[in-house]
């Protein structure tokens, strides 16, 4: 229910924002927690009005993303697994059975009491600590059945049990994870001590020009996927326009495989707000935003928390960052759909031009940075490009966290010079777990390699492709031989159709209709017809400009070397 | 400009996009998602062409015609996808042209035909929405919606009526209305805009229904008999019993750029009506009877001269309606002045 004191504080909400819509979907999230969870449709109708939105568009927008419970209320314990690719690969789907069989129901049911809601979602940015069950705002990693029967008896008892999380990690580089294992790492008070502001001092007493030249030299590469320069990225910012220019962190991590970024914002959240700090001054922002996807809500405190402490601190006496929740979508880590999202709208890609550095978020020039790009940032001021460019090689510069997920026997997270070797980082990671098929070593949007391919395989932009594949996220995920590709392709395509926004036709229709295909097949219905269908889909979208976004590639190229590299598997399926 | 489209040199204005210079150049690209109202969207994705010196696939209705841009709309490639995607909505839709209301006045009938697609056939989905009937003139059926996004954006964008939005999403996406109500329910108004600028079957005419196809139909051009406005219409007559099945608002209509309200385009039915007047009526001994034009003129004249004769011109008023033209208006105040010699005249609209 929207009473007068949660009013009172959606309008606060309004107050923050520039624009009034951007305080939507914040709005909306708080409504839901007030009503046990679940927005009502006269929930949603009053929120429209105190922001002052229609409200198809409100009903629209909590239909789209995934964490609002707008079409059904859940019970009072919503148990989310995790069943995206690195999950099934280390367990979940056992973790699943095992809660169906203690509830006595199925996912995507509730217990008759109304206190458990079983539900198999995807990707939680937890790849390295599979199996994961959010349980309403609380993660709870490393799953096993026994850990899940404990889960279980205390949540009947009321209570949140601690959680207890053991990540393993590893740094060849020192830079990104130099805080791991400090106490109180997430502290100013540790950041400083261990040398940390001390770049955004440099970048004080520096041209803004000189700051972009320094990036600009050290050729560090977007690292959310796509690898575009930083610093070129940089130089398109549209130039005495009278706008505000806005700075926008990408903390979207959604890519399967992926869960580098939360790395650096739960543990050492000062670097990312450093990078900030000289990235706006760099830009000529005043006001910055960090867009972190929804399920990451504790991450989002210790941000705030952070930022409070800069604030306090006299770091941020010219800038202000605003941590912007999202709430379950998958495409908002694309920039223009993160923009829409920060607006209060559908986070659904805009046409391209006008690109976001001439004309973003809220029509105002606008950078938008991955987490690991902006906290990187520090390194090449306080040091200089050149000490960047130490590691790596051309095109391929600076260090590089890498997540293995899979059947590796020390999933985690490590850091390591670009270029690594691919046999390197598995060593790091504890080395293959078992006999090993396959591995995707750039987030799930990118092509499988089969083992052999593996052995030349160096982790860089350049060694990536010319192995037919890319670093993206650099999220590897280790496919063990037991693992069918045809189920893990229709896992993979289910994913990308269950978070095709559905603004183009054929990324929504083609996705759905790959997922139909392939369910087809492994239920043994396949005939010829089946398979050739499927390569046509993917074969034409995995084409640039056949989808608003590069969503469309981003299944069609891994479902398609699925098929090319393993048809053998998929042909022994049709009659 | 001169721009290259599938090698033949062509005309192309300043700020046409390359769709809109292949159209007024004779040239079809499939296109659905687009139209010159609510402009490009990028959406469809059955636009995409080949350019030199471009990256990849294109959306020809968000692209700007350059000078010496050389353009092919039917590169394998292109026509790939342009098939795919005309494929993939004729597969996870109902489409079923010969029973629909739009047929021959269909975009997507109009793509398919271009491409060759006789049979949609990645039939896999099993699609089953509701058909919401509920309002009064527009029949709902999101079987055959394509999401091209038009009427969402002529509602909020062109009509301002904020009615219709998108929700959910991926492939479950359809439009709805407010918080998804019936339409009936919602706070639609009926003006009917989403359903004239609906490229396909999913929003129609609900009194059209089953009263003639488009190549029955005679399409004649007229002014809406309701208002002031005069919004131009586009009548669409049924030429074996000369009746209006169906009224558009014409696209090139200087003051309603083709937006109706609810009566100038679902209020036609008084045209026909028995009950409707053909001729005057004199009322004799409290009964009306049917006389002619010069027979009624000559009445009214010889009254109203009669009073002015007895009380002076002045002892007349008249007023005039919103609802005919200005040069009736104006020819009407003419008439009061001169013939009646009385400056008592004024118009409905002021009051």
């Amino acid at each position: 229910m929207v009473d007068q004191n949660l009013e009172k504080k959606i309008l606060e909400l309004k107050n923050k924002y520039p624009r009034k819509e951007s305080a939507l979907m914040p709005a909306l999230m708080l409504a839901q927690k007030a009503n046990s969870n679940y927005l009502s449709e006269e929930d949603i109708e009053k929120v429209s009005a105190i922001i002052g939105v229609p409200p198809g568009k409100s009903y629209g927008v909590t239909t789209y993303y995934s964490m609002y419970n707008v079409l059904g209320k859940v019970g009072k314990y919503h148990l989310q697994v995790d069943t995206n690719i690195p999950a099934t690969l280390m367990g979940a789907l056992e973790i699943v059975k095992h809660l169906e069989k203690r509830l006595g129901i199925k996912a995507g049911e509730t217990t008759p009491d109304g206190l458990f809601t079983l539900s198999t979602v995807e990707c939680l940015g937890s790849c390295g600590t599979c199996p994961v069950i959010q349980v309403n705002d609380t993660y709870y990693e490393n799953m096993t059945p026994e850990k899940v029967d404990q889960l279980l008896e205390s949540l009947k008892k009321g209570v949140y049990p601690e959680r207890a999380v053991e990540y393993n990690y590893g740094t060849a580089c020192n830079v990104l994870l130099k805080n791991r294992g400090a106490k109180d790492a997430t502290s100013i008070a540790t950041y400083q001590a261990n040398g940390g502001y001390k770049a955004l001092d440099k970048a004080l007493k520096m041209e803004p020009q000189a700051i972009i030249d320094e990036v600009k030299n050290a050729g560090i590469r977007g690292r959310g996927g796509a690898g575009f320069p930083a610093g070129v990225k940089w130089g398109f910012l549209a130039k005495n326009t009278g706008k505000p220019v806005y700075l926008v962190c990408n903390a979207d991590e959604g890519e399967p495989g992926t869960f580098k970024d939360r790395q650096i914002m739960e543990y050492d959240p000062h670097l990312l707000v450093e990078g900030m700090a000289i990235s706006a001054r760099a830009l000529g922002a005043k006001l910055a935003f960090i867009y972190i996807r929804g399920e990451f809500g504790w991450i989002a405190d210790i941000l705030e928390k952070a930022i409070a402490e800069a604030k306090a601190d006299g770091k941020l006496a010219d800038l202000d960052i605003i941590v912007h929740r999202g709430a379950g979508a998958y495409v908002c880590g694309e920039e223009t759909a993160l923009i829409e999202s920060i607006e209060g709208k559908r986070g659904q890609p805009r046409m391209k031009p006008p690109f976001p550095a001439v004309e973003g978020l809220y029509g105002c020039p606008t950078i938008v940075n991955n987490v690991e790009t902006l906290a990187s940032v520090p390194f090449v001021v306080e040091h200089g490009a050149d000490a960047f460019k130490k590691w790596g090689r051309e095109n391929n510069y600076g260090f590089k966290l890498f997540g293995v997920s899979g059947a590796v026997n020390k999933p985690g997270v490590y850091e390591y010079p670009m270029g690594v070797s691919f046999k390197e980082l598995i060593a790091a990671a504890g080395g293959y777990k078992g006999k090993v098929k396959a591995a995707i070593v750039g987030g799930l949007s990118t092509p499988i390699l089969k083992v052999e391919e593996l052995e030349t395989l160096k982790m860089d932009y350049t060694s990536c492709e010319e192995h037919g594949t890319a670093l993206g996220s650099g999220g590897v995920m280790v496919i063990g031989e037991e693992f069918s590709i045809p189920e893990i392709a229709l896992r993979t395509i289910q994913f990308y159709a269950h978070e095709s926004c559905g603004k183009c036709a054929p990324c929504a229709q083609g996705s759905h209709t790959v997922v139909l295909i392939l369910k087809k097949l492994l239920a043994g219905h396949g005939e010829p017809k089946d398979l050739e269908i499927l390569e046509r889909i993917v074969n034409t979208i995995n084409v640039v400009g056949s989808t608003l976004c590069p969503t469309g590639q981003a299944y069609a190229a891994p479902v398609k070397a699925m098929v090319e590299k393993f048809r053998g598997e998929f042909e022994a399926l049709i009659k | 400009m001169q721009i290259m489209i599938n090698g033949n040199r062509m005309e192309a204005k300043e700020g046409q996009t390359v769709l809109q210079a292949a159209l007024a150049n004779g040239v079809y690209i499939p296109h659905l998602c687009y139209h010159e109202k609510v402009g490009a969207a990028g959406k469809c994705r059955a636009c995409v062409v080949e350019i030199d010196g471009m990256r990849g696939l294109q959306t020809s209705c968000s692209v700007l015609a350059k000078e010496g841009m050389v353009v092919n709309t039917q590169t394998e490639t292109a026509l790939q996808a342009q098939r795919l995607v005309i494929d993939l909505m004729l597969s996870t839709g109902k489409h079923d042209c010969l029973a629909c209301e739009q047929n021959g006045h269909c975009e997507l009938q109009d793509a398919a035909y271009f491409l060759g697609i006789e049979r949609p056939s990645i039939l896999y989905a099993d699609i089953d929405r509701e058909i919401d009937t509920t309002s009064e003139f527009v029949h709902v059926d999101r079987n055959k919606c394509i999401s091209c996004g038009r009427c969402v954006a002529a509602c909020n964008g062109t009509v301002v009526n904020q009615v219709i939005d998108f929700g959910m999403r991926g492939h479950s996406t359809e439009i709805v209305f407010n918080t998804n109500k019936k339409m009936a329910d919602s706070t639609c108004v009926q003006c009917g805009e989403c359903s004239q600028i609906c490229p396909v079957g999913a929003l129609i005419d609900k009194n059209s229904i089953g009263k003639g196809r488009i190549w029955e139909l005679d399409k004649v051009s007229s002014v809406c008999p309701y208002c002031g406005v005069g919004c131009k219409l586009e009548l669409y007559v049924d030429r074996k019993t000369n009746k209006i099945v169906k009224v558009e608002g014409a696209e090139d209509g200087p003051t309603n750029d083709g937006m109706l309200c609810i009566k100038g385009r679902y209020g036609y039915d008084f045209v026909g009506h028995p009950d409707r007047l053909k001729t005057p009526l004199i009322k004799e001994n409290g009964q009306f009877r049917e006389a002619t034009w010069d027979e009624a003129i000559d009445l009214v004249v010889s009254k109203f001269s009669a009073i002015k004769e007895k009380y002076g011109p002045d002892s007349i008023m008249a007023l005039s309606s919103a609802k005919v033209t200005n040069e009736e208006n104006y020819t009407f105040q003419k008439l009061v002045r001169t013939g009646f010699q009385t400056n008592n005249v004024d118009h409905c609209a002021r009051l």
